[in-house]
């Protein structure tokens, strides 16, 4: 299958949640408690139980209000750093582009959630497994479009080929930058490139994302380094104790007569004694 | 020989010397026994290789719970051992771990040879030989910052993710150093011809007094004299 893409283009985002809803109904994902984080954002980051929400982002300027909307996912990265850091091999990427969960083989240690560079993975702590946005992935292969894409009425929400959806996002990108000379794409090249390719009005940081995500230099450094070569190391010490019993028997020091062996005969002299 | 009866209270035996008394003892049972199976929990989380192994604790959810509660005891045992077990030798041996004379570095440079199975020449040795006092600083650091990172897993919901991301990499390579040092420490006290019979330091707590002044001579020197200064203890 094709590398696929989600063009999320902000810019023509109204805010009405109804992917959020879509989300829910779709992955048959139990409402909860909302919170007015600010103005109309109430929902502060993700859950194990929401895998989608709006931020809504107020910036002031020249007596002027830029309010800024964005549906926050799962970014589906091509060098994703979750499947990187997942040591149950329960962490997938598809062809399509897709970055996938299987709680089967999860365990709910948190090694994705903490090295994600968006924070998105999300452990349940009684199910003791990670969740997240699964890029409606059952529905993809299935010949329909994501849910929240299929429910998006304003038509910020696209579904297709990364082949076709670049250069139109590109397009749409030199229109909106004659009103808004911040405006850029995010995820183009992001983390290897993202399945979810984002139109930002403004740089990633004033919608609260990261302007150079990477893939964490501990997380290299920990599976690139550090596994193998401990690996190695503790292999190493292993077989210097074979050498070394090998040739302690080759040398014929385990038989009587060593030095060892009258020493031993002393010890279990005063064991017996003990006893 | 009233010389080798170092505690009053323990019968008197000729041939032996007390090595580790029993707070000694108890502190490096605990540590090895936690350890292992610290490290057969948290390879069975941390590789696949080794999961299935982990039905022996019943299942990996088990696992990560029994990791955490030995994890309390590999930490505050240890810890508690420097204040009411035999303290002065736990001191003791902190401190000389960080000191190292001439004649560590000279047992340090004829160390590969012997264990192989070859003589080299070291000069006479206190209490810990300069191997000895190489296991215990990658003991001491090993359990240091496995403990720290450990530390940070644990509370990784209340920490900033720049800071647990770090505690990985940290609790592994802590993982692999103290591994590959057991695994040494275990042949030389175990399997080696020459110093397997130190296993008995561990367990009864005395050595022959043959391989005390074979391995240990500075100490069994100095120990002999420090007996009849302080019959009592």
């Amino acid at each position: 299958m094709a590398r696929k893409t989600v063009f999320v283009d902000t810019s023509k985002c109204t805010g009405c949640k109804a992917c959020t809803v879509a989300c829910k109904e779709w992955n048959e994902l139990p409402a909860e408690k909302t919170h007015l984080v600010t103005s109309y954002q109430t929902m502060k980051d993700f859950t194990p139980n929401t895998w989608t929400y709006l931020t809504f982002i107020e910036k002031y300027q020249n007596n002027t209000m830029d309010w800024y909307m964005r549906k926050a996912q799962c970014f589906h990265c091509a060098e994703p750093a979750c499947l990187k850091a997942c040591s149950s091999a329960a962490i997938h990427k598809t062809d399509s582009g897709y970055v996938v969960i299987d709680q089967d083989k999860c365990i709910g240690c948190g090694y994705c959630v903490e090295n994600c560079p968006f924070g998105v993975p999300k452990v349940d702590e009684v199910r003791k497994k990670a969740y997240k946005c699964t890029g409606c992935i059952d529905r993809v292969e299935n010949n329909l479009t994501p849910a929240c894409v299929q429910t998006c009425q304003p038509g910020a929400l696209e579904y297709g080929e990364r082949d076709t959806l670049l250069p139109k996002a590109k397009a749409r990108l030199e229109q909106v930058k004659k009103e808004h000379a911040q405006a850029r794409l995010y995820g183009e090249t992001e983390m290897g490139g993202t399945t979810f390719l984002y139109l930002l009005f403004d740089s990633p940081d004033v919608y609260g994302l990261p302007n150079n995500p990477t893939m964490p230099l501990s997380l290299s450094l920990w599976q690139d380094f550090v596994r193998p070569v401990g690996t190695f190391a503790v292999g190493g010490a292993a077989a210097a104790v074979v050498v070394g019993v090998l040739g302690n028997l080759f040398k014929g020091r385990y038989s009587s007569g060593s030095e060892k062996r009258d020493l031993s005969d002393g010890s279990e002299q005063e064991k017996g004694g003990k006893r | 020989m009233s010389d080798t009866q170092r505690d009053g209270i323990q019968e008197v035996q000729p041939e032996k010397v007390l090595r580790f008394t029993r707070g000694e003892r108890i502190s490096h049972w605990v540590h090895a026994g936690s350890f292992f199976i610290l490290l057969f929990t948290g390879l069975g989380i941390l590789s696949l290789s080794f999961r299935p192994a982990l039905v022996i604790f019943g299942g990996v959810q088990v696992a990560r719970v029994i990791h955490r509660g030995i994890a309390v005891i590999f930490v505050v045992v240890a810890a508690g051992m420097f204040l009411i077990g035999d303290s002065r030798y736990h001191w003791e041996w902190l401190k000389s771990a960080f000191h190292f004379t001439k004649a560590d570095w000279q047992h340090i440079s004829a160390f590969p040879k012997e264990f192989f199975g070859g003589h080299g020449d070291y000069p006479a040795q206190d209490k810990y030989n300069g191997g000895e006092k190489i296991n215990s600083l990658l003991t001491i650091f090993g359990s240091f910052f496995i403990t720290v990172s450990g530390i940070v897993m644990w509370f990784s919901t209340s920490l900033p993710a720049g800071l647990v991301r770090w505690a990985y990499p940290v609790h592994d390579l802590s993982m692999f150093v103290m591994t590959a040092a057991v695994i040494g420490h275990m042949y030389l006290g175990l399997l080696h011809p020459d110093s397997q019979v130190s296993i008995f330091g561990m367990l009864s707590g005395y050595v022959p007094t043959k391989f005390a002044k074979a391995h240990h001579a500075a100490w069994y020197e100095r120990i002999k004299n420090q007996q009849r200064t302080v019959p009592g203890k």
